[in-house]
């Protein structure tokens, strides 16, 4: 009897477990790492997150040391010139202007960072549009904003994909995305004529809209905007625009934006560099680590990768006053080494916050400009406020013409040295070309005539195989 | 009862005392136990029900004995071999014994009761006892193991009863290997499973595949059910002796009722529980071995041979890059050569170690680095030492074991250190309720220097590529050993600014990774404890009801410590990142079952019903900023990150299976599962799963009955359809903000890659046919299986057009099929009472196929997945050999008409940017592969052989593409294959000229795509048994000694890296396999 009673109990028991599983046992768990699109446009706050996010990702570690960020494409630039040799080491394929197949990281990396932020933008900017919670100075200044952004990086896609604007404004250029893809799906190619005009719209929009204010000098103020806008007349040759959009970059004022005591602290710190307009500010916990160029390439003096070489032909076009020069023999080498000059310019540490533009190019934009808009006497005065200002034994220029321009020219080199590719950017907007001289590693076999091809890259594969827009040819004679 | 007997006749009488003091205490306590006890009215938990039952069953364990008489008697096998472990059991009662080591019994019966003799693999014999008190018996063995019971999903089943495709790997096949984590024991004894051993690192574990690959985004990996409950730790917790067997599932028939996890198969592994009726007997196993490395690396260049090789790489490019004359170009090599390589191993008097006429000034040098040698650890010590108790009553079974283990890796200071405990105990309580609980607990400590890929930090990256021109301690610039304050060497950063010779290194500056081995610290710890509980309830004779209720709490904490003082953290002072993550896994089952004979027909029918619960708990905390030798996180001067989630991922389900057969004859099964997972939304988390399959064992017919050729023969066939929801993460199905792009101060997010809000289950459609015989009275057994499986709807992260501002789509997309034939054969060659040989080969055939993707082709690392070709079919260019007048390497490159497609003919090109891909029609997955085992006794020694094999893939040696190099940067060792390059225009050659400037003539082509086909001795057992007769006066039941090696040769088609690298066929300058002797003592009492 008593096993009877335990029996039952025991099948009671059971069949009430076997059958109350509970209704909310599939509803429990919830995905707790990430945040709603609602949330995100619910506020100024949230919004203000977002376009956080695109900033950090401006200098994002996208894959590895010579991909990661924008500085990345800057630098790769720089040692595609004759004034930087790069080692052996990362960013040798961009120094051996051997880097552009449809395979290569190089064009994937462009092609996809550039296109992450272009699409984040454009999600920002229509979410941004349609908030209700947020007040309309706010979201006209924060479209403004990321519209600077996305023009940026359709800037940045047009050069690297295609010959300069002044080549052929009818050539292919990338894809053009005016609101997210999601909306649209995918694209083919546009033309740089189309891109260039949604550049200018998206930049003159920024800079009737935008304020100097902003939270850091990471983020895009009207300041940046003029800049970025000045560097885009001055490769489609609009010298009235570039010259003015400079002007209001710097302010007009050189005495007040140049300081040249700065130059050689190490350029890793945006507080302590009041010529930088724009930096990314790296701090203990939000850095990139082993991927930070040019500082993570250029120092000697701490682990890195040793990787920055400079010309002797280059250094010797610095006097010895001059605050740039800032180039000593580390290595005891010989004259016809590679490794004979390198560089105290940038200092790395993984806190090291990196230049991203500057007033003196906006000054020299400004020369540049007013040469070709025919004021040679400003011009010479622009330039000498700079050349005066690093160097107290300078002398005012007195060329004219195009030694007056090649002066400019020469000053951006000296002045802008492995920050931005200064000297790729001035040699494919004026299709010059860039003959390597004196103790390169790779010296001949990388010179780059002008209009070469390998002033920009093919098309991803990637992008090919996967967009039915996109086929094969697209880099027919690439 | 016989256990008596084992005793030494003095300790008897004290036994019996001692025992019949506790008999009756336990009485006592019984009684009171069962008048206080009744039913809590709310029990809240399953298990402390099954505590409460399991105290009360060892209560039990001393039960009662009846005086009966004794019946005893000696059990051999057709040869007169004693059989010990044959069990006797008296029909009609659940009184059984086993017999001994020496295959003698004894019972206690009476008159009139029938005595049920049973074997594995022998007839089972029914006596009816009559006067006699000794019954002698004779066993023969069956023509088939077809009472064999084997587990099964949810259960057991008889060999013969199977309609689907199930291989057991038993303990006698696990215990001839020393299989550290115990999945390696499937290699070679299983058709249908791949397997890539994964290094030289003890305690990682190998890749496993069944029946192909399944997936493409997803996890193809199997799943793991251990004792009846999905596992999700590591599988290296477990420890081989502890283990009764691993079964494959491999179709649809088998796993089905695994459901939405199947698809990928599934591996079953069961612990050892006590026997019953069985004395305890208590096993001591200790094993003690060396390893070294299973192969031998490929060879490099000498000091001498670096330095003229280097020479001729810096004139190569002065003479035909830079454009200088030859006498110009030699001595720039000539002048320029030490500032290239930085160390001059020459001494101070050798300024220019290589003359311009490219030899070699002098071959005296103060250092040459074997860096192998520094690094390889070739004297790893291998220990194991277990102990485990065994034995059971009546009603009640024990297990208990503990294992130790300590093995060293292949990298020196790579380990592995484990405790294994475990207690399994099993007991009836009375005719209709029955439990059982086990408990584990695992811990291991594991070193794990970095082994793989190209970080200037690890060891085998510098194994492979430095040079032996660069000595491991400091040297200054005469080459004079510098030594610290305290008078040590001290280790050669190779970053001393100051030290124009011998002090900047050019290969990985200001790093040493044989010092990082020491100074910094790549730590594992797991912990697993596991609680597997189950009771089972008979209602009647059919029917009974079971719970299972497991519970795993795994935590991994891995700790990584970069040193202060040298390498890459020092200019933070240090970092430490500890990671913590419990895996905690609850699952509970309860089923119903049934089964009942209609005459000549057979049903049983289970319904099941599981909760499945599944977390993850994350915490990783990172810190800078640490005094020399201080590498706790808390005294970091600044805590530099903070992370962790907590994830959960549930399934409920509801399984029934059915099964029918006619007269043992004809079999019929199907089985079905519901399953709904948090994993997808709740439009789409419920999905059903199912399978059908049958048998017919022709043999049994009337026409084959009495074939004295053909005694067994079986048809089967099945089909089912199976899920897999992992490899994807949690949420798959929500697309969200991702956090964590904080800007300064300021929070930051960004919108991530789209997933499919509809995205569901990869299901796969599995069928399997076959057939099972038996020749020749079972001397020659065999299987034979085809099968097909299909999946669809794959997790796939669909390549979308970068310029969309995503690369990847994640949907269900895109279909696969793997298909192909497994053949196993067991034979008996030899067997009588001195001599026995059997022999068993398994071989697979497997073809992989992609039937359907979103695109027409893309391009997947070195291969380009396209419809129709296999996942793992390589796509690059195609080598061209050497041009006989430049030197330059060359690659095949298709002619393009105007329109820009090919012409179909071709021509060589030495641009490799502008050189064609092409599909080379090789792939990285073996045409066969398989597995062959011979076993040999004579007397008392035995000798068991595995090797296991692979013919017909393709490997691309990275490895040796990197050694390949032509001096593009200094100081990297090289393949003394570039003896044979190029030097001077005529020379007929395959190996390009060496050039100290950019060149692409080691990358990836088919020039390093090799063929590699291996046989590996993997196994190697020989043991000698004592004679039992010399033991049993010591109280001895067996003494085994024997000698074990591991991988004891490898025979492979390319040489120079271990033939099991990765699915895909690409290597990453792994560790070595290792191979390990031991010798090892099993002892019985």
């Amino acid at each position: 009897m008593k096993n009877s009673y335990i029996k039952i109990t025991l099948i009671i028991f059971l069949l009430f477990n076997a059958t109350s599983c509970d209704k909310d046992f599939l509803e429990e768990p919830k995905a707790t790492t990430g945040i709603s699109p609602d949330i995100v446009f619910a506020s100024e706050d949230g919004i203000n997150a977002y376009m956080s996010g695109i900033i950090r990702y401006i200098r994002t570690v996208w894959s590895s040391v010579d991909s990661s960020g924008l500085n990345a494409m800057y630098y790769a630039r720089s040692v595609k010139g004759n004034d930087v040799i790069n080692k052996a080491t990362w960013y040798r394929w961009d120094y051996a202007n051997d880097y552009r197949e449809a395979s290569s990281t190089r064009s994937r990396f462009t092609w996809n960072m550039s296109y992450i932020i272009i699409d984040e933008t454009n999600y920002l900017i229509q979410g941004a549009e349609s908030a209700t919670e947020i007040g309309d100075d706010y979201r006209t200044q924060i479209i403004a904003q990321a519209k600077a952004i996305r023009a940026f990086f359709y800037f940045q896609l047009a050069m690297e994909f295609q010959h300069t604007y002044t080549y052929d404004a009818s050539l292919p250029a990338p894809p053009l995305y005016k609101e997210p893809a999601s909306n649209t799906g995918p694209k083919g190619m546009s033309t740089l004529h189309e891109m260039y005009s949604f550049i200018l719209e998206d930049l003159i929009f920024a800079t009737e809209n935008l304020t100097t204010d902003r939270i850091s000098r990471s983020y895009i103020n009207v300041n940046v905007a003029n800049g970025m806008l000045a560097r885009v007349y001055q490769t489609m040759h609009n010298w009235t625009g570039a010259e003015a959009a400079a002007i209001k970059a710097y302010g007009g004022d050189s005495n007040s934006v140049l300081f040249p005591e700065q130059y050689n602290n190490g350029f890793d710190d945006i507080v302590e560099s009041n010529e930088w307009l724009w930096g990314a500010i790296q701090t203990d916990d939000q850095n990139q680590g082993w991927t930070g160029a040019p500082h993570v390439i250029a120092d000697h003096n701490v682990l890195s990768y040793y990787g920055t070489y400079f010309n002797n032909d280059f250094v010797n076009l610095f006097s010895d006053t001059d605050v740039r020069k800032l180039f000593n023999n580390k290595y005891n080498a010989s004259e016809n080494n590679f490794w004979h000059w390198v560089t105290s310019k940038f200092a790395f540490s993984f806190e090291a916050d990196i230049p991203l533009m500057r007033t003196a190019e906006m000054l020299l934009i400004d020369a540049e400009a007013k040469y070709h808009n025919g004021n040679t006497t400003d011009a010479h005065n622009v330039l000498f406020a700079l050349q005066s200002n690093r160097d107290p034994n300078a002398i005012k220029s007195s060329n004219t013409g195009q030694d007056l321009l090649d002066e400019i020219l020469v000053e951006r080199r000296k002045e802008l040295y492995a920050e931005m590719g200064v000297e790729w950017f001035d040699a494919k907007r004026y299709r010059k070309g860039i003959t390597r001289t004196g103790n390169h590693r790779i010296g001949a076999p990388a010179s780059l005539t002008p209009d070469d091809k390998r002033f920009f890259l093919k098309i991803p594969q990637a992008e090919i195989d996967s967009n039915e827009f996109i086929d094969e040819s697209v880099n027919k004679d690439r | 009862m016989y256990e008596i007997k084992r005793f030494d006749q003095k300790h008897i009488g004290k036994f019996l005392t001692k025992k019949n003091e506790l008999t009756s205490k336990l009485k006592i306590m019984n009684k009171k136990l069962f008048r206080n006890y009744s039913i809590p009215s709310k029990v809240k938990t399953l298990a402390s029900i099954a505590f409460l039952f399991l105290f009360l069953s060892v209560v039990q364990l001393y039960g009662n004995t009846i005086q009966e008489r004794e019946i005893s008697g000696k059990i051999t096998d057709t040869n007169g071999i004693s059989l010990p472990g044959v069990s006797i059991a008296i029909r009609g009662t659940t009184k059984g014994v086993q017999s001994d080591f020496e295959g003698n019994y004894s019972i206690k019966a009476s008159t009139g009761q029938q005595l049920i003799f049973t074997y594995i693999g022998m007839k089972a014999i029914n006596i009816i006892i009559d006067s006699s008190s000794t019954i002698n018996i004779k066993m023969e063995e069956s023509s088939e193991n077809l009472d064999e019971v084997v587990v099964v999903a949810y259960g057991k089943q008889s060999k013969k009863s199977i309609v689907g495709s199930v291989v057991v790997v038993g303990e006698e096949i696990i215990k001839k290997q020393n299989a550290t984590t115990i999945t390696t024991a499937i290699q070679g004894s299983v058709p249908g499973v791949t397997m890539i051993a994964s290094g030289g690192q003890p305690g990682a574990n190998p890749t496993i595949r069944i029946r192909g690959i399944g997936s493409i985004s997803g996890s193809a990996s199997p799943l793991f059910i251990v004792d009846g409950a999905p596992y999700n730790g590591n599988i290296n917790v477990f420890s081989a002796d502890q283990i009764a067997s691993i079964t494959v599932l491999k179709d649809a028939s088998s796993t089905a009722l695994y459901g939405s996890r199947a698809a990928n198969g599934v591996i079953l592994i069961t612990t050892k529980q006590g026997k019953r009726n069985t004395s305890p007997r208590v096993t001591i196993k200790s094993t003690v071995g060396l390893s070294n490395q299973a192969i031998t690396p490929h060879k490099t260049l000498n000091t001498d041979q670096q330095f003229t090789a280097s020479w001729e790489a810096l004139r190569n490019t002065g003479l035909y890059v830079n454009g200088e004359d030859a006498a110009t170009s030699a001595n720039n090599a000539t002048t320029g050569l030490l500032d290239f390589l930085r160390y001059n191993p020459y001494g101070p008097t050798v300024t220019e170690p290589v003359d311009s006429n490219g030899n070699l000034v002098s071959s005296t040098k103060l250092w040459e680095t074997d860096w192998r040698d520094v690094f390889f650890n070739d004297s790893a010590i291998r220990k194991e030492h277990s102990l485990s108790v065994s034995g059971g009553s009546e009603n009640t079974t024990i297990f208990l074991s503990a294992n130790y283990l300590n093995q060293e890796g292949s990298i020196k200071t790579s380990n592995f250190e484990r405790i294994t405990t475990r207690l399994n105990l099993n007991t009836n309580v009375n005719k209709w309720f029955s439990a059982g609980l086990g408990v584990s607990y695992s811990t291991s400590k594991q070193n794990t220097p970095i082994q793989s890929g190209t970080s200037t930090e690890s060891a085998t990256n510098w194994a492979w590529k430095i040079s032996s021109i660069y000595p491991l301690y400091q040297r200054d610039e005469n080459g004079a050993i510098m030594l610290d304050a305290l008078g040590n060497r001290i280790s050669d950063y190779g970053s001393r600014a100051s030290q124009a010779i011998n002090g900047q290194r050019p290969f990985s500056p200001n790093q040493n990774a044989y010092s990082q081995l020491f100074v910094n610290d790549s730590k594992n710890t797991r912990d697993d404890i596991t609680l597997n509980g189950n009771f089972k309830i008979a209602f009647s004779d059919n029917l009974n009801f079971t719970t299972r209720l497991s519970h795993t709490n795994f935590l991994y904490d891995s700790f990584g410590y970069y040193s202060s003082e040298f390498g890459s953290a020092v200019g933070t002072k240090g970092s430490v990142t500890q990671t913590r993550d419990a895996y905690i896994t609850t699952n509970l089952t309860n089923s119903l079952n049934y089964s009942k004979n209609f005459g000549n027909h057979n049903i049983a029918a289970s319904l099941m019903q599981e909760a499945y619960k599944y977390k993850n708990k994350n915490l990783s905390a990172t810190g800078i900023g640490f005094l020399p030798n201080s590498k706790t996180l808390t005294n970091s001067t600044t805590p530099e990150d903070v992370s962790g989630y907590d994830v959960e991922t549930r399934i409920e389900s509801y399984l029934g299976r059915l099964t029918y057969n006619y007269k043992n004859k004809y079999f019929l099964e199907g089985s079905y599962r519901r399953d709904g997972t948090t994993r997808f939304s709740s439009e789409n988390r419920w999905g059903n799963f199912f399978s059908v399959g049958g048998s017919w064992v022709i043999s049994d017919e009337p026409f084959l009955e009495n074939s004295e050729i053909l005694n067994y023969f079986k048809l089967k066939a099945s089909y089912g359809e199976l899920g897999n929801s992992d490899g994807i993460g949690n949420f798959p199905y929500i697309t969200s903000f991702l956090a964590g792009y904080n800007e300064g101060d300021q929070t930051g997010v960004l919108l991530a890659f789209p997933n499919d809000p509809n995205i569901t289950w990869e299901k796969t459609a599995s069928f399997n046919a076959g057939l099972d015989f038996g020749l020749f009275n079972s001397a020659l057994k065999g299987t034979v299986e085809y099968y097909n499986r299909e999946s669809i709807d794959l997790f796939y992260n669909v390549p979308t057009p970068a310029s969309t501002g995503a690369t990847s789509f994640t949907t269900n997309a895109g279909s696969l099929r793997n298909y192909g034939l497994e053949i196993s054969l067991d034979s008996k060659n030899v067997s009588n009472k001195n001599f026995e040989w059997t022999s068993s080969f398994n071989i697979s055939f497997g073809k992989n196929e992609i039937l359907e993707l979103t695109q027409k082709q893309f391009i997947s690392g070195t291969k380009r997945w396209e419809v129709g070709k296999s996942l793992y079919e390589f796509y690059i260019r195609e080598y061209a050999g050497v041009d006989i007048d430049t030197g330059e390497a060359l690659w095949y490159a298709d002619i393009l008409d105007t329109e820009g497609e090919p012409t179909g003919e071709r021509e060589t090109t030495n641009d490799f940017g502008d050189a064609t891909r092409y599909d080379t029609g090789k792939s990285s997955l073996p045409k066969f592969y398989g597995g062959f085992t011979n076993y040999l006794r004579f007397g008392n020694f035995d000798m068991n052989i595995l090797l296991n094999y692979s013919f017909g893939s393709y490997i691309y040696d990275t490895s040796y593409a990197s050694l390949m190099h032509s001096y593009g940067s200094a100081g990297t060792a090289a393949s003394i294959d570039l003896l044979d390059r190029w030097q001077q225009p005529g020379d007929i050659t395959n190996v390009p000229r060496l050039l100290n400037s950019n060149n692409n003539y080691n990358s990836t082509s088919d020039r390093f795509l090799f063929k590699n086909d291996y046989v590996r001795l993997k196994a190697v057992n020989i043991g000698y048994n004592l004679p039992t007769t010399a033991l049993s006066n010591y109280g001895i039941t067996g003494l085994r000694l024997f000698l074990q090696g591991d991988n004891l040769a490898t025979f492979q088609s390319h040489k120079g890296i271990d033939p099991e690298q990765s699915l895909s066929g690409t290597t990453n300058q792994r560790a070595l396999n290792q191979r390990t002797y031991s010798f090892g003592v099993n002892l019985e009492f």
